[in-house]
């Protein structure tokens, strides 16, 4: 049976090799220019990982100084990721100034209130507060890209290839981390600790794999015609109108139902 | 097992499944800004309501049952069923060309008014409950006829509101030059 310590170390090379690889092709596609986000992130977790190494190597694997680095490295990766998935929002609904204002709003409250909560529910573990909130980053991550998707699929928003798979890469390994950072905080770091980071290893792997996928495949999009848009006050008006017949509409269905289960 | 456990293990996996049903490819083709209007300036089904009401009343049927003809009112019930499902799809489907209509306009709105757009989705959320549990009631035989009788009643004033409105609307939309104009782009961006 293979050492579970070798496999780690054999999936921890084959994720760094994978983000240069993508590297690569995200500087081979000049994605640089319309992605910087996403390459500032991408390069933040290349240099955690070589920080990492030397620092395991140095410090060992159980020490404090790697665990102070860890966490401090994790701090800026996790902030370039929210960078990167603001980018991903922002040219999703950019086209779309409407939208665009509500949903901000409302996708960075989703993602308040999932930091907030992950957060208070931690049980006042105070000392390990740092894990807590990093679990409570990665749910308000995952809870702000998943609510995009259903912003864009509720107003016909077309998701573009590149933007589809950078969210669900960044979504799906952040639901993950999440499930695995919940399943050591239940039965003790000290038993699922190789088996959480290999699980997240894991995660990555598939991301990034999903990633490089869809760089290599993309094509330059063609410039999008920017919708004329209407006028405040028409959209006031005929946003009235339009609520005022759902309205109508679903009185009647009530009005249905209501009369119906009086008599039966 | 605690309760922030098994929220931190149901949370993340109702996200991917929310996930999965926001990346499906959406049921009904998009449609473009002239389609939407087009059909709302269209004669509405409801204009034709109170005579199918009027058909679904039960005394319409009653002197066939208490006349002993049991198989004939039967096939009447059934049709009015059938009528009465009829009846709701068009319901449906005119409430989803609203927000279809609603939605693309708040796509070319400088700034959507979020309580507006906050309203449609709460409207939109009760519809498909009620039409769906109206549905399966009907479907089940569960519905008693004189129930849709009694709509005829308030059909009177309720069309006519609904008539003046879809007027109005028709109206505000054919004077709203930018719609044309906003549809080809956006066909163009979708296709």
């Amino acid at each position: 049976m293979v050492d579970p310590i070798i496999l780690q170390d054999f999936a921890w090379t084959l994720t760094t090799l994978l983000k240069l690889l993508l590297l690569f092709y995200l500087l081979r596609r000049r994605l640089y220019r319309s992605h910087p986000a996403f390459l500032i992130y991408l390069l933040a977790t290349i240099v955690q990982s070589v920080v990492m190494t030397a620092a395991y190597r140095h410090w060992g694997f159980q020490s404090m100084q790697s665990w102070n680095i860890y966490w401090g490295g994790q701090g800026v990766v996790v902030c370039t990721r929210w960078l990167a998935i603001v980018e991903i929002a922002r040219k999703l609904l950019t086209n779309y100034p409407g939208i665009w204002r509500l949903a901000n709003r409302l996708l960075f409250a989703v993602g308040i209130c999932a930091l907030t909560y992950s957060v208070l529910s931690s049980a006042h573990k105070w000392q390990f507060a740092v894990v807590y909130v990093d679990r409570g980053v990665e749910l308000s991550i995952a809870a702000f890209l998943v609510s995009l998707f259903l912003i864009a699929r509720y107003y016909r928003v077309p998701v573009a290839g590149l933007e589809r798979y950078l969210a669900i890469g960044f979504s799906l390994y952040s639901c993950f981390w999440v499930i695995n950072a919940s399943l050591v905080d239940r039965w003790g770091a000290a038993s699922l600790e190789g088996l959480r980071n290999f699980l997240e290893i894991l995660t990555f792997l598939a991301s990034l794999l999903l990633w490089i996928g869809a760089v290599r495949k993309h094509a330059v999009a063609r410039a999008v015609t920017v919708p004329a848009p209407v006028s405040p006050e028409t959209y006031a008006k005929l946003s009235l109108e339009v609520n005022a017949r759902l309205h109508l509409l679903n009185e009647r269905l009530v009005h249905l139902l209501r009369t119906k289960d009086s008599r039966s | 097992m605690s309760l922030p456990f098994a929220l931190f293990i149901v949370i993340p996996v109702v996200l991917v499944l929310l996930l999965i049903l926001a990346l499906r490819p959406p049921k009904r083709r998009s449609m473009s800004t002239s389609e939407v209007f087009e059909a709302l300036t269209e004669e509405r089904h409801y204009a034709r309501l109170p005579q199918i009401l009027q058909s679904l009343r039960e005394e319409d049927t009653e002197f066939l049952r208490v006349g002993g003809h049991r198989d004939l009112f039967d096939r009447l019930r059934a049709e009015r069923k059938s009528i009465a499902l009829r009846y709701l799809n068009y319901l449906e489907e005119e409430f989803q060309l609203l927000l279809e209509a609603s939605r693309i306009l708040a796509t070319i709105a400088p700034e959507a008014i979020p309580m507006d757009e906050f309203e449609r989705f709460k409207l939109n959320v009760r519809f498909a409950f009620c039409c769906r549990y109206l549905r399966w009631r009907l479907r089940l035989g569960l519905q008693p006829w004189n129930v849709f009788g009694t709509i005829s009643d308030m059909a009177g004033d309720l069309t006519l509101g609904l008539e003046a409105a879809t007027t109005r609307l028709g109206e505000r939309a054919s004077m709203a030059s930018e719609f044309p104009l906003f549809l080809e782009n956006r066909r163009r961006d979708l296709d």
